[in-house]
């Protein structure tokens, strides 16, 4: 189900939203277990909150479609009077006094806050293979990791234990578990989204956004969470619009950019094979796939790797006296950005600023890009490589480095479910568009579910 | 090429030797590819960076 399908059930007074509540609570205390996509569940809170949207629904009130709808954030969301870890053990005793401005926003729409879920360690990874909390595991295959690091947040929603979640994203971190969970994920434009209140992992390249069963349901949180918030210096006053595409939207004319370099490279063959197909059905459903040339991506994600190493690390340091409350990998990150001359990240700014504009130029070509998500699917657990065109590549790396170019630019990606692999895990496409046209790109991606492609439900059942 | 090796050793970041490999590697490679990029950028490319004042007093 839905939200869209929920709120019409809530609203027929089919379910109530304490039943929502309830069956996700019972779904999380079946799967979790096995899963481990939350580390904190609120249920008490989650029956309350629940019951109040019985209530206003009752007496008339209607907040709009979350409202009494089951939803979780990242952990690194902060939450009043609920422990906000990050997924490290820096955190782990941290309880705010404040909401993020997402989660208040959620809050305002009338959802349902079912808890907290787990990531990467400091939002800095893309297994999700956290050392203090457990593993995230993918509800398609319990082997497998869900990618990060919203990981918790990918596993959550495909296994259905909530309507959607939130993630950030900031070298992939959305689109990477959506893509390797079978799920949708949503990288609004920079500024789009409040970071109010979001524990940072690098300050110019943090985006928020949701992942959800669905385009229209990604739209739909979008809307309760987009705008202007004079709290987050670099939130946007550009205007906001309704995100959710209409029943029966077109593509009809659009001009869907085929990149002819860089991000067809090294790519595992399912994925290459169903990202061709979802080429093919745009065409036939009257779009123009028009090839193109994208600037030097590769420049992209060194300059963005730089930018992160530099801001991820002023940003931990006051904590790194503790090195022992790090996992290794995290902590080899922290190192190296510690080293990094300030030469060289102002020069990766000014990287940043030429490229911007050279891609810039590619809008007048084409209305949005696509192009696969991630290289390969969701690798093992404990894998470190990748083999991809007969070379092994590191895990990390070949799964940020078709994705995190556009943390750079700032522009708004949407990853949507496209296939499934030989061994049966997801694929993902992602639909890149001019800055601030989320809904643009929502209204493809809902057209393209629309017009047939996507995936079969999760069948988590069967991998427990 | 910077010797990050001793770099992270004079730096007092406390790195025991596996952790030296692993600050080194990923940097020697990163290094290899970013400083090429830097060297043509015209003095006029400005960084993405900036403070912004907010022109309504908020």
């Amino acid at each position: 189900m839905t939200i869209r399908e929920a709120a019409d059930a809530l609203r027929a007074r089919r379910v109530s939203a304490v039943e929502l509540a309830a069956a996700a609570t019972a779904r999380i205390g079946r799967l979790n277990p096995k899963i481990d996509a939350f580390i904190t569940v609120t249920a008490e809170q989650a029956r309350e909150e629940a019951r109040q949207a019985d209530a206003e629904l009752a007496a008339g009130r209607d907040r709009g479609p979350l409202h009494g709808i089951p939803v979780a954030v990242k952990d690194l969301f902060c939450t009043r009077g609920v422990r906000t870890t990050c997924g490290s053990k820096v955190y782990e005793d941290f309880v705010p006094g404040i909401d993020a401005a997402v989660v208040e926003r959620l809050r305002a729409a009338g959802a349902v806050m079912l808890g907290k879920l787990n990531m990467h360690e400091m939002a800095y990874g893309v297994t999700s293979a956290n050392p203090h909390f457990g593993p995230v595991r993918n509800p398609w295959n319990l082997e497998h990791s869900p990618g990060g690091s919203s990981g918790g947040s990918g596993a959550a929603v495909a296994a259905q234990l909530v309507y959607a979640a939130m993630g950030s994203d900031t070298g992939g971190s959305i689109r990477i578990p959506a893509a390797f969970c079978g799920v949708v994920g949503l990288k609004p434009t920079y500024g789009r989204v409040s970071r109010y209140g979001a524990l940072p992992l690098a300050y110019s390249l943090d985006h928020m956004g949701p992942l959800a069963r669905s385009v229209r349901d990604a739209a739909i949180v979008l809307n309760a969470i987009a705008g202007y918030d004079r709290r987050d210096p670099t939130s946007s006053r550009y205007p906001v619009v309704d995100f959710i595409p209409d029943d029966g939207c077109s593509i009809r004319r659009l001009r869907i950019g085929f990149p002819g370099n860089y991000y067809f490279d090294r790519l595992d063959p399912a994925v290459e094979s169903s990202v061709r197909g979802v080429f093919a059905r745009a065409q036939s459903l009257g779009a123009v796939v028009q090839p193109v040339r994208v600037p030097d991506v590769a420049a992209l994600n060194a300059a963005g790797r730089v930018i992160q190493l530099a801001e991820a690390a002023a940003v931990a340091e006051p904590h790194l006296e503790h090195r022992e409350k790090f996992g290794p990998d995290v902590l080899s990150l922290l190192d190296q950005g510690r080293l990094l001359p300030a030469t060289d990240y102002i020069n990766a700014q000014r990287l940043r600023r030429k490229l911007s504009r050279a891609f810039d130029q590619l809008w007048s070509e084409v209305d949005c890009l696509m192009a696969p998500t991630t290289p390969n699917t969701a690798p093992r657990i404990g894998d470190a490589t990748v083999r991809l065109d007969g070379r092994d590549e590191d895990v990390r790396l070949a799964a940020t480095r078709l994705v995190r170019g556009i943390n750079v630019l700032g522009l708004p990606a949407l990853s949507i479910p496209c296939g499934l692999g030989a061994s049966g895990l997801p694929i993902g496409i992602q639909i890149v568009g001019p800055a601030w046209e989320e809904a643009l790109i929502l209204r493809i991606g809902a057209a393209l579910e629309d017009g047939g492609v996507g995936i079969p439900p999760c069948p988590v059942a069967e991998v427990l | 090429m910077k010797d990050w090796r001793a770099l992270a050793k004079a730096s007092g970041i406390g790195a025991d030797p596996t952790q030296l490999d692993r600050i080194a590697e990923p940097l020697e490679a990163l290094e290899a590819v970013f400083r090429p990029l830097v060297k043509d950028l015209a003095p006029g490319v400005e960084p993405a960076t900036g403070l912004r004042l907010e022109e309504d007093g908020e």
